[in-house]
């Protein structure tokens, strides 16, 4: 049985603003879903919704089958972790972890035995009598996690677990979440806009647009087939280099000296893509398209070549190649690149769908 | 822009007033008003409490601590101190849990709040006496709409003669005008509360009343701390002027507070010596009030 099922579910605020127009979305039990999308694309609403904490205006909200829609957020028995972590500063740590079991009226000698085990497996056992204020970052991220966690709930929700934390924790603890996650098999709910968080931590991806769900699909699958402009340009980083062009009698224009020989579509108008990490360096005589070289970002691993194409009309559109290794060109001079055909994405200028030759 | 004013400030004094005479030059009309406003009278009453006056004001003796020995003595002194904690804990008390009430409520409807909190702050900017006067019209025993209310429904009200009735109109009439400052302080110490923590706990499995008594109200805390020793503090020192102008210490004792008694004692009674002491005694409880709550905000907030 699926585990949790949005049917049509849709959200327009007290005030007029309809934050979701639709959206529809069957997950399966112990799958990791994660919610990715620009900032006030509608994610926190979708998981406030799913929470309860949001009143749904539209559709129908299953949880292992039952509808849930007016139930309170306590009776849909699911978890969720706060971006600022939402402890209670008053309690302390064992405390926080020990409400939920406590307002559930469970015995005192249970709800040790829980917490003393989610401590354990969060390596939380010497903090357990602290006070949040009294916790670093990551430890605090952590007594969230504990407290989710101890209830053993249907669905966990996350609402960016990890943005308040700096770099190098917000790695290790996208990694110990998606071990625990493996570990617990509970089926999860995860709001982020990093598309590395995303792709990382997500058995499916949904990006969200404006309130409706572009693309869901595995990481795998949004990365090697956008279905829109928009996928393609949230997911990968740098994003993919796009350029509308236009094609005649099987030739792509390009740039402004380059044509590349190219299958039907059934427009002529389109925006051509790929991927800066698919593009590779040629002298100018092969080259299928020039670039001029405007910034070069040596990583060590890999270098970022920053430069402009200029098309047929006389228009610039900024190109980046990612290259393995060092590279070095000239700031100011083209260079040549080459865009092999397997690499290519074409969508539709007026519609920004992914379209396939004919 | 404050901080502008005070560096080009702080650089001016430094450069013309190396004695630093300028921070005390600003402060003296403040020293002045306080000087003779607060603390002559202050010295005067001290002086006072140590002589007795004969009724004319004619001629006085030094009498040392006589006048705090009969104080301490006299049974009327200690019903006044049972009269001023009842009145002072009943109108902290009311008047905190009505504010935080109102201030729960508004804190719902975050949008109503603005005109909440414009429509209760009115009171507070009513003089005691007017609250005092309003109050007792309201509850006036042959014509007040409120006691023929209360008559309507079978309670005989009338507070010259019945002295919990009294005090009741006393507590009401001084509990009124505190609102309204209670008010403000707690509805920014809600709104001060991260909604994330409210969700958390219903998440938790907590009903409404329930967060609001396992968070809101733990949380609140240091606010109502602070609210009570105010309140407290304005409850013993100043409400002279309700109290005046509703009952005036009557029937019999049953609303003379300390504050009260000072001024029966001293201006009515004319026993200058005994309302100077009186008077002694109230500054030695304000200081300790003051120490008390000091000490508490120097610890901070409590979680
Ligand atoms: N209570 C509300 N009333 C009206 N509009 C709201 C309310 N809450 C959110 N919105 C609007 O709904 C849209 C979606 O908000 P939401 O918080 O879901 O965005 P988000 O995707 O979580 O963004 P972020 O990444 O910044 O957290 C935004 O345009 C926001 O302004
Ligand atoms: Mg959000």
């Amino acid at each position: 049985m699926s585990d949790l099922v949005l049917r049509n579910i849709g959200k327009t605020y007290d005030n007029g603003y309809q934050a979701i127009p639709s959206i529809d979305l069957t997950i399966e039990e112990g799958e990791f879903i994660v919610l990715v999308g620009p900032s006030g694309c509608g994610k926190s609403t979708l998981l406030r919704m799913v929470a309860g904490l949001e009143s749904i205006s539209q559709g129908d909200l299953l949880i292992k089958g039952d509808q849930v829609n007016n139930k309170e957020p306590a009776e849909r028995d699911i978890a969720m972790v706060f971006q600022n972590y939402a402890l209670y500063p008053h309690m302390s740590v064992y405390d926080n972890m020990a409400y939920g079991l406590k307002n559930r009226g469970e015995p005192k000698s249970e709800i040790e035995t829980k917490v003393n085990a989610v401590a354990q497996m969060l390596g939380l056992e010497e903090l357990l009598t602290r006070k949040p204020r009294q916790l670093s970052g990551g430890q605090r991220q952590r007594v969230a996690m504990g407290r989710a966690m101890v209830r053993d709930p249907k669905v966990f929700l996350f609402d960016e677990p990890l943005s308040n934390l700096d770099a190098k924790l917000r790695v290790q603890m996208r990694v110990e979440i998606r071990e625990l996650q493996r570990k617990l098999g509970t089926t999860t709910l995860y709001v982020t806009h990093d598309q590395v968080e995303a792709m990382t931590l997500a058995d499916r991806l949904v990006v969200l647009n404006k309130g409706h769900a572009e693309q869901v699909g595995t990481p795998m699958a949004l990365y090697e087939r956008p279905a829109s402009t928009f996928v393609a340009q949230f997911i990968g980083s740098p994003s993919m280099n796009l350029i509308p062009s236009t094609i005649e009698n099987g030739v792509l224009q390009l740039g402004v000296d380059s044509q590349l020989a190219c299958p039907q579509f059934s427009t002529d108008k389109v925006m051509w893509g790929i991927r800066p990490e698919h593009v590779d360096i040629v002298p100018l005589q092969d080259a299928d398209l020039s670039l001029q070289v405007k910034a070069v970002e040596a990583l060590g691993a890999e270098t970022l070549i920053h430069g402009s194409v200029k098309t047929s009309e006389d228009k610039l559109y900024p190109f980046v190649v990612r290259l393995s290794g060092n590279h070095a060109p000239d700031i100011g001079q083209p260079i040549g690149i080459r865009v092999p055909q397997q690499a290519w994405h074409v969508f539709d200028v007026v519609t920004t769908k992914r379209i396939e030759p004919l | 822009m404050c901080l502008l004013i005070s560096d080009w400030l702080s650089l001016f004094m430094s450069v013309y007033f190396p004695q630093k005479l300028l921070p005390y030059l600003l402060l003296m009309p403040q020293l002045v008003v306080t000087a003779i406003f607060f603390l002559w009278p202050a010295g005067q009453a001290v002086e006072q409490a140590f002589y007795q006056e004969d009724a004319f004001g004619l001629s006085r003796d030094y009498v040392g601590l006589d006048n705090f020995t009969e104080l301490f003595t006299s049974p009327e002194y200690f019903a006044s101190l049972k009269t001023t904690m009842v009145f002072s804990f009943s109108v902290a008390f009311l008047g905190l849990a009505v504010a935080l009430w109102l201030a729960v409520m508004a804190d719902r409807v975050i949008r109503g709040a603005m005109v909440y909190q414009t429509l209760l702050i009115w009171p507070y900017a009513v003089a005691p006496a007017l609250a005092g006067v309003l109050w007792w019209i309201l509850f006036d025993p042959s014509m007040g709409p409120m006691a023929l209310l209360l008559e309507y429904i079978g309670i005989d009200w009338n507070h010259f003669v019945n002295g919990d009735q009294a005090m009741i109109l006393v507590v009401i009439s001084a509990t009124w005008k505190q609102i309204s400052y209670n008010f403000l302080f707690f509805l920014a110490g809600l709104q001060a509360i991260p909604r994330s923590l409210i969700e958390a706990a219903a998440i938790d499995g907590a009903g409404p009343s329930k967060r609001f008594w396992d968070i809101v109200f733990p949380l609140l805390s240091p606010t109502t701390f602070f609210l009570l020793v105010v309140n407290l503090v304005y409850a013993f020192f100043e409400t002279f002027g309700v109290i005046d102008a509703t009952t005036q210490g009557g029937p019999g004792q049953s609303t003379t507070t300390m504050v009260y008694k000072v001024f029966n004692d001293g201006f009515v009674g004319l026993d200058l010596g005994s309302s100077a002491a009186q008077s002694v005694v109230l500054m030695v409880i304000v200081g300790l009030m003051t120490v008390v709550q000091f000490r508490y905000i120097e610890r901070k907030v409590q979680y």
